[in-house]
């Protein structure tokens, strides 16, 4: 029995036991030394682990008596959160290996929290849910905080912190609520509880908080507000982890908590949900237009990007579950290219985030400033790119839903947000002639910009097969 | 191969021929341009096998699937209207290729340009040959995509930037909007397969949707083809090479807003809204352009705003949504093509050889360059409509229709503002003629003009040909426009095209524009002084001025909400809480209350109004530490009672416990703070906080009240029944902390020990870095105590200390069944301890402490966890626990439990960890000067001298 449940687990065990080891050993080696080695070594665990867990995962199987879900939803969200963040871990090592940020625990940190997302995107409990998140939370905050001496990346992390411990209150008061009115915490026995139609009072308080508390987890707003200040306090590499995989698992655990637990009442939360995603498609998109840090212009466009993943969910039907993890891939997809881009922006061996320093980059280096004029147009969702297909799937999904008014103010929204996408397109191209930025010196970030421009291009012969992982593992999420 | 497979092969040909360029730029300048070439030439000629099967009326398609859940497929389609764009776009785009070949210099990277040009050309070709409209909408923005590259080709041209800048943000915006409108009409329909949307008209016309669908779609087709009030970006965009703006901005892009129009006609236009919308505006294009026209310099600024004109005519005709209106627009396009990709190369070679385009600096070079003006004058004589060319019977066409148009009940207005627009376009075109070649030559040009080799004069001179033989016969185009204007209507029409239509109230009209058109031009320095002097909006100003205020907008919305202030996060996040969860309360339902609300006694009011005052005041006095943490151990005391009360001892021992050990180690600690925190908010702030934390805490309380007041399954009858039973004691809470949730607790002392450590090793960490410093350098108040053990403290702790052990093993040993436990029984001992230390110093207290703290703490988890493997040896899961009873003969019976041993461990966990935690606290103590002390106490009776005490500290501080 146990060494059932077990054997299902085994991807998260192995990688938990891989942290752990890794401190001790590191703590007893070289230390700081080891870190770029150990950066690399993780960075390859996520990547086994990755092709592992895409490769051999089959079926639906459950273990600890509901507590934890192995289908091709989780495992769909899992391979694409442990390829995202190992690519983030391979292009920031070096930026973080020159700035003489590179500490051990980065490496082990990033595992941990990985770790707690795969456990939230398998949660099928409310105790595994609040502890997948929580692991991952924790090793955000510290992660977030990296740089100790910076005041910036301190203060951001602390605020993060705060509020983060707050939504997790809130969370916890909402799984509170709803574990005494459900009488338990399995997401099976919560959609039993809850029924058809419309939920009990007392349930219905627990889900509007168990969905503030996540709402804070994708950034959504108007529970956003550290989003800019994190994104910018903390160094890049961890701003780009930060904008991929959390963001992926959070979104895995809002569906898994809406479908699995909440799947029968989908009026009930439909309407908060599509007010979610509305503010914050336009917050997101009227705040950056006067930013320029190109860090808090991508915490803004995080914000407004959650806004339409979570205009998929609002849907609340197969389609728009499977829009909303098309929507997710692409998305993660094109932050990698992006933050490969930003890390390497220097200038005389400082990292620069003013995009004004991207003037005329295109006469400095025209393939990489096309590279980037891809992953802008695309994350403006402009045609032909794949940013543009992630949008009509979730558009679509919407009005097919029946919330004909959210798409629509998606299209308005995506009108205004990509100006500040295209700006940085125009300084690019015709910006005022300025000091040139540094030549890059990583080969991985290259590669990772260009593979990512490219994939932004290519991707719309077929997706890559993605839409149809997308389409079972949305199947998976719905009641059989 | 089928007919229709041929169709996805010319759309696909330009895209792999933009490669070509790049490839064979290596190979000279000739090779590259004939390579260009080559596969416009093939998608030409495929294009021309499928026009005899589209001039009999057929529609050729082909379909392949791509992504059929998205409802996008590869399909294209071919019927006379997109036979004629696709025939101009090849067409013109031959011709530009070779202009362009002799037009740009050896510096200019040639190769690029036609990559872009390419580029462009597959993506307008995509555009009018696509029969889904999602495929339609890839083609359109990437129409600005590549033409956003080929305005910015000469970079080094500031205006070029900016120039290209406006044209993608107006442009790129208005097609996201057509996203939006395309979308819409998919859904009304169910299909994004333009044949089938075309099939729906009706359906369109009568859905709620339909006035959305409309706006969105004329947003994106008037931002393409340069409508007012969008029509501001054109001419800037002319900073681009002459064979760009020929191409782009007078043959292809530009016309694309229009071709969308005509092809969304059948399904769109016939309502008053699309009347008064399309016609309108294109009414007011048509006449502002002209009008502009005549004002400017720069001879491709007149031409932009020129066609800015010409489209405006082409929107308003098929705006009136008549037949003879499409049929007009149809031919005016292939006029209109002729004679301005001419004009603009005209303009391009004098650019290329004068080195000027100022009108002002030109004149007399029909002498100097006798080809190149012949060229000029004729279509320029085109573009104002005369006879015999080509450009007079389009617009003859076009006056009929105005002249009997009804505009609001009013028959004058249409007419006579066409009329208005002609004069005009009479006036720019004669400027253009007399301006550049007429008059006297002049010796000031930069340049010496000359006639430019044939290859750049060559492609102006076809197209000047086509001019005057369409003028002359003019049935020559009448199948292509009988067929492009049947399939804008879907009706059977057979046009008769012919040059002289006898005198009509058009011809009137047109007598009167040239006539009034002679008038202008003549005096067109005095009017241009005026229009100079005049206030007129200008468009870059303006469209700069809203980015400015956008950013400016969107910088304030920013700064206002997030402006790094935790409390007005904090804020948002608390509000929408509140909002989300009254949210909850009015959509929910709830049953109504089933229990009674108690009975409450005088002394539960006095508990409760103290709990609520000591609350106030934590909050009022917070910036005083001391005060708020008196404040704070008083709520825990309410609360403690209030579980004594409520019949929870053991939760109001443990209360108790943990409160006294808090609040000491808090005030122990408040040491080294400062005494006042600042204030930091404005009292209006404070008032703002005060709302919002009352009504979050009104709200919890509510819900509180609620499920307090109503019936709940609970899990605690299980527990009951169980609990001796199954964990052999009657103290339920206890057997639910080392039984029923043993594990939990088992995790709970692990994390209480990493606590202690965790702090221990901050201490450790912080002591290493400047905080050390500043600790040692820190000043104390002079007016310190003395007397910081004094005696009767000291006595008095001594002498309850084995009091203190007895009742704490006693609490040990009782908790099974009784109020205690180990968690309760550890922290009696430690408030013993802990009083021991704050009496007699820390010094003396540690030299009599035998037992090393983190060993302790590292005992207690290993001995539950032994206890929990235990029963791994009784074959039982982890933490099962046993119990049975021992005979001692004077106590009659004991019982003796697994959870016992596992009680222990926790006790030593708690102990260790507390005292850990004063053990650091301590260390801080001693890096801030304070002394420590051998002595037991500061001022020893027995010992009479007052100086000694001092003297006792400097060695104690040794």
């Amino acid at each position: 029995m146990i060494q059932a449940d077990l054997n299902i687990i085994l991807p998260e065990i192995l990688l938990a036991i891989y942290a752990m080891l890794a401190l001790l050993a590191v703590v007893y080696t070289g230390k700081d030394k080891m870190a770029p080695m150990l950066t690399w070594l993780t960075a390859g665990v996520f990547a086994i682990l990755a092709v592992w867990i895409g490769i051999s995962g089959e079926g639906e199987n459950i273990a600890f008596n509901g507590m934890f879900h192995d289908d091709a939803f989780s495992r769909f969200a899992k391979v694409a959160m442990l390829l995202a963040g190992a690519a983030v871990l391979v292009m920031g090592a070096d930026y973080m290996q020159r700035r003489n940020m590179l500490r051990f625990e980065y490496p082990i940190l990033v595992a941990l929290a990985m770790v707690g997302m795969m456990t939230m995107v398998s949660a099928g409990d409310l105790m595994a849910l609040y502890m997948g998140l929580e692991l991952q939370s924790l090793s955000l905050y510290v992660v977030a905080t990296l740089r100790r001496d910076g005041v910036k990346s301190t203060e951001a992390g602390m605020k993060y912190f705060l509020l983060g411990a707050l939504s997790s209150g809130l969370l916890l008061y909402g799984s509170s609520l709803v574990y005494g009115f459900a009488g338990t915490t399995t997401f099976a026995g919560i959609v039993e509880a809850v029924g058809h139609g419309h939920a009990p009072l007392g349930l219905l308080f627990g889900l509007t908080f168990v969905i503030s508390g996540l709402a804070f987890k994708v950034s959504a707003v108007p529970f956003h507000m550290w989003t800019p200040d994190v994104y910018e306090g903390a160094p890049t590499p961890i701003t780009a982890f930060f904008a991929t995989a959390p963001k992926l698992a959070a979104m895995g655990l809002f569906a898994r908590v809406l479908f699995d637990a909440f799947g029968g009442v989908v009026g009930d939360w439909q309407q908060i949900i599509a007010l979610l995603s509305v503010l914050s498609m336009f917050l997101g998109a009227v705040a950056a237009i006067g930013q320029t840090n190109i860090k808090r212009l991508m915490a803004y466009s995080s914000i407004a990007h959650m806004g339409y993943a979570l205009m998929g969910l609002a849907a609340g039907t197969a389609l728009g579950v499977e829009a909303m993890l098309v929507y997710m891939a692409i998305y993660v997809t094109m932050n990698v290219g992006t933050f490969a881009f930003i890390l390497s922006m220097e200038k005389d061996g400082q990292p620069v985030t003013d995009i004004a320093s991207l003037n005329m980059y295109s006469k400095q280096s025209s393939g990489r400033a096309l590279a980037l004029l891809f992953l802008m147009f695309s994350l403006a969702g402009v045609p032909p790119f794949l940013g543009f297909f992630g949008k009509l799937y979730v558009l679509r999904a919407a009005y097919e839903g029946g919330l004909a008014w959210l798409a629509i103010a998606g299209v308005v929204a995506s009108v205004i947000g990509a100006f500040y996408y295209l700006r940085i397109v125009f300084y690019m191209y015709f910006g005022k002639e300025g000091d040139a930025l540094d030549a890059p010196r990583s080969l991985v970030q290259q590669v990772l910009l260009m593979a990512s421009a490219a994939i932004m291009l290519l991707g719309i012969v077929n997706f890559f097969g993605v839409d149809a992982a997308a389409q079972a593992a949305a199947a998976a999420l719905m009641p059989h | 191969m089928n007919d229709g497979s041929i169709l996805a092969l010319v759309a696909i040909l330009p895209f792999l021929g933009a490669l070509m360029p790049g490839l064979m730029i290596r190979a000279g300048r000739n090779a590259c341009a004939s390579f260009t070439a080559v596969p416009t030439i093939l998608a030409l000629l495929l294009l021309g096998t499928q026009v005899p099967a589209v001039m009999r009326g057929e529609v050729v398609s082909t379909t392949i699937e791509w992504l059929p859940q998205l409802g996008l497929s590869a399909s294209f389609f071919l019927d006379g209207l997109g036979l004629l764009f696709a025939g101009m776009i090849l067409g013109v785009g031959l011709l530009i290729i070779l202009y362009a070949r002799f037009y740009l210099s050896g510096d200019d990277p040639m190769g690029q340009f036609y990559t872009y040009l390419l580029l462009f050309q597959g993506a307008m070709l995509g555009i009018v040959l696509s029969d889904n409209i999602l495929l339609l909408l890839i083609f359109w923005e990437l129409t600005s995509l590549s033409s956003f590259l080929l305005i910015g080709y000469w970079k080094h041209l500031p205006e070029g930037r900016q120039g290209a800048r406006m044209a993608l943000t107006v442009t790129g915006a208005g097609g996201l909007a057509m996203i939006g409108g395309m979308l819409i009409l998919g859904n009304i329909v169910g299909s994004y397969n333009l044949t089938d949307i075309l099939a729906q008209g009706e359906l369109i016309k009568a859905s709620e949707w339909y006035m959305p669908a409309l706006i969105l779609i004329l947003i994106g087709a008037f931002t393409k083809s340069a409508q007012f009030p969008f029509h501001f970006w054109l001419p800037h965009a002319m900073a681009a090479p002459t064979p760009v703006s020929a191409y782009l901005h007078s043959a292809t892009m530009v016309k694309a807003g229009i071709f969308l129009m005509a092809r969304m006609w059948p399904v769109l236009a016939g309502t008053e809204p699309w009347f008064y919308i399309v016609a309108t505006t294109g009414l007011i294009t048509m006449v502002l352009g002209a009008v502009i026209a005549l004002f400017k310099d720069d001879l491709k600024a007149l031409l932009a705003f020129s066609t800015v004109s010409h489209l405006g005519l082409l929107t308003m005709l098929l705006g009136f949504g008549t037949k003879a209106a499409v049929i007009a627009a149809m031919f005016h396009i292939i006029n209109h093509l002729t004679f301005k990709a001419a004009l603009f190369m005209t303009a391009g070679i004098v650019d290329h050889e004068a080195h000027t385009r100022d009108i002002k600096r030109l004149g007399g070079l029909a002498k100097l360059m006798p080809i190149t003006a012949i060229i000029g004058v004729i279509t320029a004589l085109s573009m104002a409509g005369t006879i015999p060319l080509n450009g007079f019977i389009s617009k003859e066409m076009m006056l009929e229709e105005a002249a009997h148009t009804v505009w609001y009940n009013n028959p004058w207005i249409v007419p006579v503002l066409a009329t208005l627009g002609a004069c005009f376009s009479v006036a720019y075109s004669f400027r253009f003629i007399f301006h550049v070649f007429g008059g006297p030559v002049r010796d000031d040009y930069p340049a010496k003009p000359h006639d430019p080799p044939f290859g750049l004069y060559a492609a102006p001179a076809l197209l000047t040909v086509l001019v005057v033989l369409i003028g002359a016969m003019p049935f020559l185009a009448e199948p292509l426009v009988t067929a492009a204007a049947n399939a804008v209507t879907g009706l059977d029409t057979h046009p008769h095209l012919k040059l002289w239509h006898g005198v009509t109230p058009a011809l009137w009209m047109s007598v009167i524009a040239f006539a009034v058109g002679a008038l202008l031009l003549m005096t067109q320095a005095k009017l241009n002084a005026g229009w100079l002097r005049m206030p007129r909006p200008e468009a870059k100003v303006i469209f700069d001025a809203i980015i400015e205020r956008c950013v400016a907008f969107s910088k304030a919305f920013a700064r206002s909400t997030h402006n790094g202030v935790m409390s007005r996060y904090l804020a948002f996040l608390v509000v929408t809480t509140i909002v989300v969860g009254v949210h909850a309360y009015f959509t929910g339902s709830i049953a109504a209350p089933t229990r009674e609300i108690l009975p409450v006694p005088p002394l539960v009011w006095v508990g409760w109004l103290s709990l609520v005052a000591a609350t106030w005041l934590v909050v009022s006095q917070h910036r005083n530490r001391f005060r708020s943490l008196v404040f704070i151990s008083i709520i825990g005391l309410m609360i403690s009672g209030g579980f004594v009360y409520l019949s929870a001892p053991d939760l109001a021992l443990t209360q108790i416990s943990v409160e006294t050990v808090t609040i000491m180690l808090l005030l122990l600690a408040l040491y080294f703070l400062p005494k006042d925190t600042p204030a930091e908010s404005s009292t209006g702030k404070r008032l703002r906080d005060a709302v919002i934390a009352i009504a979050g805490g009104g709200a919890v309380a509510a819900l509180a009240m609620a499920f307090l007041t109503r019936d709940v399954d609970s899990i605690s009858a299980y527990h009951l029944a169980n609990s001796y039973k199954g964990g052999g004691g009657t103290n339920v809470v206890n057997v639910i902390l080392v039984d029923f949730r043993g594990y939990d607790t088992y995790g709970e002392i692990i994390v209480l020990g990493i606590a202690g450590l965790t702090i221990f090793a901050l201490m450790d960490a912080l002591l290493r870095g400047p905080a050390a410093k500043r600790l040692r350098d820190r000043a104390f108040s002079p007016d310190r105590s003395r007397d910081r053990h004094p005696l009767m403290m000291v006595v008095a702790t001594r002498a309850m200390l084995p009091i203190a052990v007895m009742v704490g093993i006693y609490i040990f040993l009782r908790g099974h069944n009784q109020p205690g436990g180990g968690f309760v029984a550890g922290l009696v001992i430690s408030i013993a301890l802990l009083m021991q230390y704050m009496a007699s110093g820390f010094a003396w207290a540690q030299l009599r402490q035998r037992i090393e703290y983190h060993s302790m703490i590292g005992w207690g988890v290993i001995i539950a966890g032994l206890t929990g493997v235990g029963a791994w040896l009784a074959g039982k899961p982890f933490l099962t626990s046993a119990y049975g009873y021992l005979h001692f003969p004077p106590i009659e019976e004991f019982e003796w439990a697994t959870a016992m041993a596992f009680d222990l461990g926790v006790f030593l966990a708690v102990l260790g960890a507390v005292m850990l935690m004063l053990y650091s606290l301590s260390r801080i103590a001693r890096f801030a000067g304070e002394t420590i002390n051998v002595a037991p106490m500061d001022h020893d009776p027995s010992e009479v001298p007052e100086e000694s005490a001092t003297d006792q500290d400097q060695k104690e501080g040794q």
